[in-house]
């Protein structure tokens, strides 16, 4: 039994075999082969070698016409590698004294090579990527077509990875996957936010999990404490299934919240609602008792499918699923937010050097006006079922802006004349998650129909700290003063002008920074499902007035760790008792 | 699609004569027939439904720039000029500032994304504070033709 | 059969790096002897790559070079050769 810490960042337990994803999304199946099979598995593995060496061998071949020798003499290393006799001997180890199974073996041999390398010299260091080179390519020719696949689970699993694309995300078979656990990431990476959307529980930046547990150990996922146990023991198991009820318990406590309304002791109304990846969750949406979606993030169109691009249509119909179940709520549908992903890399001539800073979201849609035209078109033309708002991601700048609804107008004219159903007027807003927005508040305000908060983007764009990089996740976070200092601009710039703000990141749905919110004056909430109800608890359970109070005093603060201490007090004395941690 | 492929050379107006909107819009439509590319029949028309559009909502879209245009039938492929006015010309603009670059697009209303990389061009280039300035400054139609040739290599 | 020893240095810029342990790999394995190379802390099996490595020889280092068997001799002339050569690198 391994017991590894990492990140907690969605709650819950999930007990069950684990899938590893390798870097290719190869699945490494049992670990064991009991021991009669193990000449058979050897033979396995002796045939992936020859068949690997055979296509090194061609591939220098290849290599050397085309391009030089010099740059085809690598392959004559990996070759040299599956040809060494001490590999065979400890792949030999591993099967036959080991019961491993030769992917197994594989993986581990190979990686074990790959970090001893890693601390000598950094010529020889520099090779490690030729050791996973190596792997995958015996993997490949001992897998074959056997790969299993995350959208065509057969079984109930936890899924286990370096990390996971957005596209990998998209694909996930959520009636088996019982809980996440990566490598890498940090409390707001992609799989945090897909991990809480989808209600199960999350662990990541445990830095080498997937290097120490094979496709079929048992897990157990405990994302509130963000602890990982790969093969845990009768006890263990026993505890945490102890535990798994109790958090059932909890549930049902909050489920009783549903109905009632959110208003503060003093009588102030706030709006409470969510953010959604999929139509499906509209229903997770309103059973929590959110009024609403504030953000509808509409890249898992663009990237669960396998064409290259949603049609008009299939966007339309899934706009309009949202529009319809939300029976008359508002829907704030955001336009396409790709950029430093697989969707705008793969197509890029050149890749990006800083994807994060580069054409993406909003930019790449200026620059793509044909592709962003049909995604106007389908909000549009959904547009006439029910309420509906749409928001730019990432505006920089008010020339941005400017296009962008130009263009929203542009497309309305065709429609006009086109004679196509569609809502002629959408209020158009923004998201705020940079620190230019942020700054510029007033001259946006004067121009955006509504302000929507992206905390997420803006921490890391204002603190410098990548959100998914593990040897900083620590530093990310949105108590520091200076994003506070800027959150609280952008609600003055909205109330000076008459335009409505929320805020989307994953902060509206932490129930600590609830009070310290309201009481910088905002009143609307869009968050993951699951946390509408302890939002709303911490609501119902304080005074605007003693809000501001804090408020006043929280924004006096340097350090992000007077402002969590004071908030964490403060929410304790609000609400004893369960929902503190 | 380069703005070469766009504006017509010998329909820019270096030196608009006019100093209103509406008379600035009908000088370029203007322009475009006396090069050629467009028919004489077809000015009023042309016009008429530019003013209309600009009624509904300012091209002014800040920054002394303003980019009236209009889909209509019997324009085989996006086509445009651009007027310069040295004084400033009061387009209602969304920095409430005077406009002193006019970019005149017109376009086939069955060619939706032609149309929006004609657009997508000309926004590409009008951000650029350089362009905006360039233009601004240009005195004759060959200045313009030349910053429109350079800014199409930088790309 | 007798041992035959040598010592060789490494003059390559970037030493026994993966292009030079490739071919001096290659070379071992084209012979039946047995042919050891050490540094000064270890003594590894010339015709294993993963081995060779793991020396981890820059530039200017010295290696011992024993052979054991029938080809031992013309095994050890050809790798002084390479080592000599600076495995064809400038």
């Amino acid at each position: 039994m391994k017991i590894k810490k990492g990140i907690g960042v969605s709650p819950g337990v999930a007990i069950a075999p684990a899938v590893v994803l390798d870097i290719e999304e190869f699945d490494i199946p049992r670990r064991q082969v009991p021991s009669d099979m193990g000449q058979v598995e050897m033979r396995r593995l002796r045939k992936a070698v020859e068949v690997s060496r055979k296509e090194l061998a061609d591939l220098r071949e290849r290599t050397a016409e085309r391009v030089g020798k010099e740059v085809a003499s690598i392959f004559d290393f990996h070759r040299g590698l599956l040809g060494d006799k001490e590999l065979m001997g400890k792949f030999q180890d591993a099967v036959l004294q080991g019961h491993a199974t030769a992917e197994y073996a594989v993986a581990t041999v190979l990686r074990a090579y790959a970090k001893e390398l890693q601390s000598m010299p950094a010529y020889l260091a520099d090779r490690t990527k030729d050791i996973y080179d190596v792997e995958k390519r015996l993997l490949r020719n001992l897998l074959g077509e056997k790969r299993e696949s995350l959208a065509h689970l057969t079984r109930d699993v936890n899924v286990l990875a370096h990390d996971l694309t957005p596209s990998q995300t998209a694909g996930i078979d959520r009636g088996h996957v019982r809980g996440l656990a990566m490598d890498a990431g940090g409390r707001t990476s992609h799989t945090a936010i897909v991990a809480r959307a989808l209600g199960i529980p999350a662990v990541v930046g445990l830095n080498d999990l997937t290097a120490e547990v094979g496709g079929g150990d048992v897990v157990i996922i405990d994302g509130d404490r963000g602890v990982v146990v790969v093969e845990p023991d009768t006890r263990t198991i026993r505890e945490y299934k102890r535990f798994a009820e109790q958090q059932v318990e909890l549930v049902h406590e909050l489920e009783a919240l549903r109905d009632l309304p959110a208003i503060t002791l003093d009588g102030h109304e706030v709006t409470l609602l969510g953010n959604i990846e999929f139509p499906d969750e509209v229903g997770t949406v309103l059973d929590q008792g959110g009024q609403g979606i504030g953000l509808y993030r509409t890249e898992f169109l663009y990237l669960g499918g396998q064409k290259e691009e949603p049609g008009e249509d299939d966007q339309y119909r899934a706009y309009r699923e949202v529009i319809d179940r939300c029976a008359g709520r508002p829907v704030v549908i955001r336009t396409l937010d790709l950029g430093a992903d697989k969707y705008t890399q793969a197509r890029a001539r050149t890749p990006e050097r800083n994807p994060f800073l580069g054409l993406r979201s909003i930019r790449f849609c200026l620059q793509n006006l044909p592709m962003f035209r049909r995604q106007i078109r389908a909000i549009l033309r959904a547009g006439t079922a029910g309420p509906l708002s749409v928001m730019f991601p990432l505006i920089t700048s008010i020339l941005e802006l400017r296009q962008a609804k130009s263009i929203v107008r542009d497309v309305a004219e065709d429609l006009e004349e086109e004679q196509i159903e569609h809502r002629a007027d959408v209020p158009m807003g923004i998201m705020v998650e940079t620190p230019s927005a942020a700054l510029q508040g007033d001259a946006l305000a004067r121009e955006s129909d509504f302000f929507s908060l992206g905390t997420n983007d803006l921490i890391q764009y204002t603190l410098a700290v990548d959100r998914g990089n593990e040897r900083v996740a620590t530093m990310f976070t949105a108590a520091h003063p200076a994003v506070l200092r800027l959150i609280k601009d952008v609600i003055r710039a909205g109330q000076r002008h008459g335009v409505p703000v929320s805020l989307c990141g994953e902060m509206a749905g932490d129930p600590q920074f609830t009070m310290l919110l309201l009481g910088l004056g905002l009143r609307v909430f869009s968050c993951t499902p699951l946390s509408i109800p302890r939002v709303k608890q911490v609501v119902r359970s304080v005074t605007v007035q003693d809000c501001t109070r804090l408020a006043r005093k929280v924004m006096g603060f340097d350090s992000d760790r007077e402002v969590l201490t004071c908030l964490a007090l403060e929410l304790r004395r609000a609400l004893p008792g369960s929902l503190a941690d | 699609m380069k703005l070469s492929d766009i504006i017509v050379a010998d329909a820019i107006v270096p030196k608009l004569a006019s100093r209103t909107r509406d008379e600035a819009i009908t000088e370029l439509v203007e322009a475009l027939a006396e090069a050629g590319a467009i028919s004489r029949a077809k000015v009023k028309d042309i016009t008429k439904a530019i003013l209309a559009r600009e009624a509904q909502a300012t091209t002014g879209i800040g920054k002394g720039v303003a980019l009236p245009h209009v889909k209509l039938e019997g324009i085989k492929k996006p086509i445009g000029t651009i007027g310069c006015s040295g004084e400033g010309i009061d387009f209602n603009s969304l920095d409430s500032k005077p406009v002193y670059s006019v970019i005149l697009l017109l376009s086939n209303p069955k060619n939706p994304d032609e149309h929006l990389q004609a657009m997508e061009t000309i926004f590409k280039h009008v951000q650029r504070d350089i362009f905006r300035k360039f233009l601004r400054q240009s005195e004759t139609s060959q200045a313009v033709i030349e910053l429109i040739r350079e800014a199409d290599e930088i790309g | 059969m007798p041992a035959v020893e040598t010592e060789v240095e490494i003059v390559n810029k970037y030493g026994l790096h993966a292009r030079p342990a490739v071919l001096l790999v290659e070379a071992a394995n084209r012979f039946g002897c047995k042919i050891e190379i050490s540094n000064s802390s270890l003594s590894v099996d010339a015709k294993s790559i993963m081995s060779v490595m793991r020396l981890a020889a820059g530039k200017g280092t010295v290696l011992k070079i024993v052979a054991y068997g029938e080809d031992a001799e013309q095994a050890v002339r050809e790798i002084v050769k390479l080592f000599a050569d600076g495995f064809g690198e400038e």
